[in-house]
């Protein structure tokens, strides 16, 4: 690999900069609200306002509360369909030069994967309660 | 220049958060380390020109793999102190199995300093002059055809496994009929009446 | 080549798959009482493409896949062994209300895998092959999901399978990085210029990865754990198809890919049979389970089908592939008869213990038993004889006669528990008596392997010894 030099890293800037942009809002966001009731002198802190507000949940308990099994599915499937997508990028890119081969495979592929979502689908395996 | 910097950071900080990952106390700080370390790898992937790889282990690996893995460090119930318990009865294999490791990396710097990876010789060079998402498209539909679908029939394997593991069917499920919504008309839901003034509405 | 030539060469693989997949629809819809059904299509499926096998030969999809004289006779063994799997399982199942209609299914999809894996000619095929099959085992190790012992079984195969795959996929990079292709061809002709160290520790790696699979010393450790968890028709399954594609496999990668480099893995394969022969001898002498017993003896076996491969000649691999399709007869047999191991009340028992004084309550299952325990320990008359000379044989027509002198007194050592098991059957006090069998299938199937490997299996020499050394041609 010592031939080959490092890729040319400016092509990414866009997204650099894309990076920077937010992280600067989202950090303003955050820090901008708590300068200006400093300075306009609304910060009366309590133990009340201080304490953990998040969605009605109580402030101080174990956050690790057991999960079910059934997120465990969910989690595998949704892993499967990912990765079924993720073979759909370069399909697509591709596409144009590949042929009605690189097609036909690419139709399979989603029959199998179709078959078994179908078989998922009416094992009851997407139903919650 | 920059590359190097690039390099150096994305290579410092995988290093350091997989270090991390398996120091942390807390297994769901560990798994939060762990997605540090593929974004990491995620970059040195795009420095090494497979840009690809780098997205897919952003989508697959920190999008799916690290939310199963937090899933799994949430439904077992595990007790820290008595997993620390082990610790000095297994260091022993734990440093036999570093002493593997870093054998197997001196090997492998040592391999590498020979020059003998005959990357040159490789049927399928990486054309330079078409990114290499369209290149891996190119290959993997057509001549790994084969390789690609039998990769479909795993994954297939997988989803049913996990169904026949976990899944059991429960009672109370309300299932969406469409055929039974479809088929209902206005004239088996809606009842028009004259209410007459001062009487109850009979249901 | 084109597309359709390809995709015929690959039949046997297309009618499986395509079958399956058609099968999980039934499944998905007819749900577990279509059980019976489906597992009927199964083996249908799998002797139409046990059929589809003869017309097959040639290179198909640049190189990724090969059907051959080699492959066609593995995979026949493979399918023959899958759709017994398939055949004793409704019964077992249903009597522990476990039966799902899953489980011909993912046999079915093992199959493809092991189909790919004996086909190969190309590492990507190997390994996708290899983790198809896997993946399937060890759904299959732990398909009884609410017995503890199964489940655990399913997690240490897991476990251990994903750490093999692991090494063998290690193995595969270095392969690729120092040869620069991952063709078993362009492999050979890098490794025929001299091999490098980084090309040593790739085939090492792969080596390591492939004996896991075989369950040879010392990749063995899964092997009595897992053997004895899984649900007794699921181990009878591991027990046969998987070891023959694995080894099939590791044939074809060590004559195709690493011919070159023959004295490099012979070293390893002559460590790893005579391992194998001794510590599977020794180690099974203490067992009280018989799962556990039938599991050190698949071990010791794979050891003496591996002195074949270790002779590295065309003789040797036609002696292992003679020693893979004996095995899996008396393999097969011997855990068609566990099955028959049952109580009064119907629960399965798997001590060795109960086995005493079977002569008397159920002197038919003894006697058969008895011939697949002979043949097992390879004793004369028997027909698990005649692999063990043809693998001797080869050893010593190539001058390792020491090594075939170990072997010989290694299978001496084995020969001790299978005398046991056939002692406490004949001359000891009976123990209460087995549920009678009510399946005149397994029965029939019983009685067929018992007279396959009686010494009227000796009639099948000229075609087996035909059949094997067509295919051990096809490599060289």
């Amino acid at each position: 690999m010592r031939e080959k030099p490092l890729v040319d890293l400016s092509q990414y800037l866009p997204i650099l900069l894309f990076l920077g942009v937010a992280l600067a809002i989202s950090g303003a966001f955050v820090v901008l609200p708590m300068i200006v009731n400093r300075l306009t002198g609304t910060a009366k802190p309590n133990p009340d306002k201080l304490a953990e507000y998040e969605c009605g949940f109580p402030a101080f308990e174990d956050s690790r509360a057991q999960f079910d099994v059934r997120f465990y599915l969910v989690a595998i499937l949704f892993i499967v369909f990912d990765l079924e997508a993720a073979f759909l990028y370069p399909w697509a890119v591709s596409l144009g030069g590949i042929g009605l081969t690189g097609w036909a495979s690419m139709m399979l592929f989603l029959v199998e994967l179709g078959i078994g979502f179908a078989y998922a689908w009416k094992k009851g395996a997407l139903d919650w309660e | 220049m920059i590359q190097l910097i690039a390099f150096y950071l994305f290579a410092v900080m995988v290093v350091g958060s997989a270090a991390l990952t398996i120091f942390a106390r807390n297994p769901v700080h560990s798994v939060l380390w762990l997605i540090l370390a593929f974004f990491n790898a995620a970059g040195l992937m795009l420095l090494a020109g497979a840009e690809f790889i780098a997205m897919l282990l952003i989508i697959v690996y920190v999008g799916a793999v690290a939310v199963l893995f937090l899933f799994v460090v949430m439904m077992l119930d595990i007790d820290f102190a008595e997993l620390r318990s082990g610790f000095a009865r297994y260091a022993p294999l734990g440093v036999l199995l570093i002493v593997v490791l870093a054998a197997e990396m001196i090997f492998a710097v040592g391999a590498w300093s020979a020059g003998s990876l005959a990357l040159s010789q490789r049927i399928a060079p990486t054309p330079d002059e078409i990114p290499n998402i369209q290149a891996l498209g190119t290959l993997i539909y057509t001549r790994y055809l084969f390789i690609f679908e039998a990769a479909g029939l795993v994954l297939l394997v997988a989803m049913i496994g996990a169904i026949v593991l976990t899944h059991r069917a429960r009672g109370g499920v309300r299932v969406q009929n469409v055929w039974q919504q479809n088929k209902r008309r206005p004239q088996d839901a809606v009842r028009n009446i004259n209410q007459p003034v001062g009487q109850g509405v009979e249901l | 080549m084109s597309m359709i030539a390809s995709l015929a060469l690959t039949l046997p693989e297309l009618i499986l798959s395509t079958g399956a997949l058609l099968l999980l629809l039934v499944a998905a819809w007819g749900g577990d009482g279509s059980s019976r059904l489906i597992s009927w299509a199964s083996v249908a499926l799998l002797a139409i493409a046990g059929l589809s096998l003869g017309c097959a030969n040639g290179v198909a999809f640049d190189g990724l896949y090969k059907a051959d004289a080699f492959s066609n006779f593995a995979k026949a063994l493979v399918y023959a062994a899958a759709a017994v799997s398939i055949l004793i399982a409704p019964r077992f199942f249903e009597a522990r209300g476990a039966m799902r209609a899953e489980y011909p299914i993912l046999i079915l999809l093992s199959s493809v895998g092991m189909g790919m894996m004996v086909s190969a000619t190309d590492l990507l095929t190997l390994y996708v092959g290899l983790e198809l099959q896997s993946l399937a085992a060890y759904v299959l190790a732990s398909f009884m999901r609410r017995d503890s012992r199964s489940a655990e079984a399913g997690l240490k195969y897991f476990v251990l399978g994903a750490l093999a795959s692991g090494i063998l996929l290690y193995g595969i990079s270095l392969l690729y990085g120092f040869t620069g292709t991952t063709q078993f061809g362009g492999v050979a002709t890098a490794l025929g210029d001299g091999i490098s160290h980084g090309e040593l520790f790739g085939l090492v790696f792969v080596m390591a990865g492939l004996a896991f699979k075989i369950s040879a010393v010392p990749f063995h450790m899964w092997t009595p754990d897992v053997y004895e968890g899984a649900p007794t028709p699921v181990t009878a399954f591991f027990a046969s198809a998987p070891k023959v594609a694995a080894m099939a496999l590791l044939v074809r990668i060590a004559v195709d890919a690493m011919g070159p480099a023959t004295s490099s893995w012979q070293q390893i394969v002559i460590f790893a049979a005579l391992a194998s022969t001794i510590l599977g001898g020794v180690a099974a002498i203490g067992q009280v389970n018989i799962k556990r017993l039938l599991a050190y003896s698949s071990i010791n076996n794979v050891g003496f089908a591996l002195f074949g491969l270790a002779a590295g000649t065309p003789d040797g691999v036609a002696a292992t592939m003679s020693y893979m399709a004996v095995y899996i007869v008396m393999t097969l047999g011997s855990f068609l008869c566990v099955l028959q191991m049952r109580n009064a009340a119907g629960d399965a028992v798997e001590d060795i213990a109960s086995l005493s004084g079977l002569s008397r309550t159920r002197p038919g299952l003894a006697a058969a038993f008895a011939i697949f325990m002979f043949s097992l320990a390879g004793i004369p008359p028997l027909f698990g004889f005649w692999p063990k000379f043809l693998v001797f044989d080869a050893l010593v027509a190539i001058g390792l006669w020491p090594l075939a002198m170990i072997g010989i007194a290694t299978s001496v050592i084995g020969a001790f528990y299978y005398l046991k098991i056939v002692k406490t059957m004949y001359f000891d006090e009976p123990a209460p008596a087995y549920a009678p069998s009510a399946s005149r299938m397994e029965n029939g199937l019983i009685a067929l392997s018992a007279v396959a490997v009686s010494p009227l299996g000796y009639l099948a020499i000229p075609l087996l010894g035909a059949l094997s050394m067509a295919a051990a041609r096809a490599l060289f």
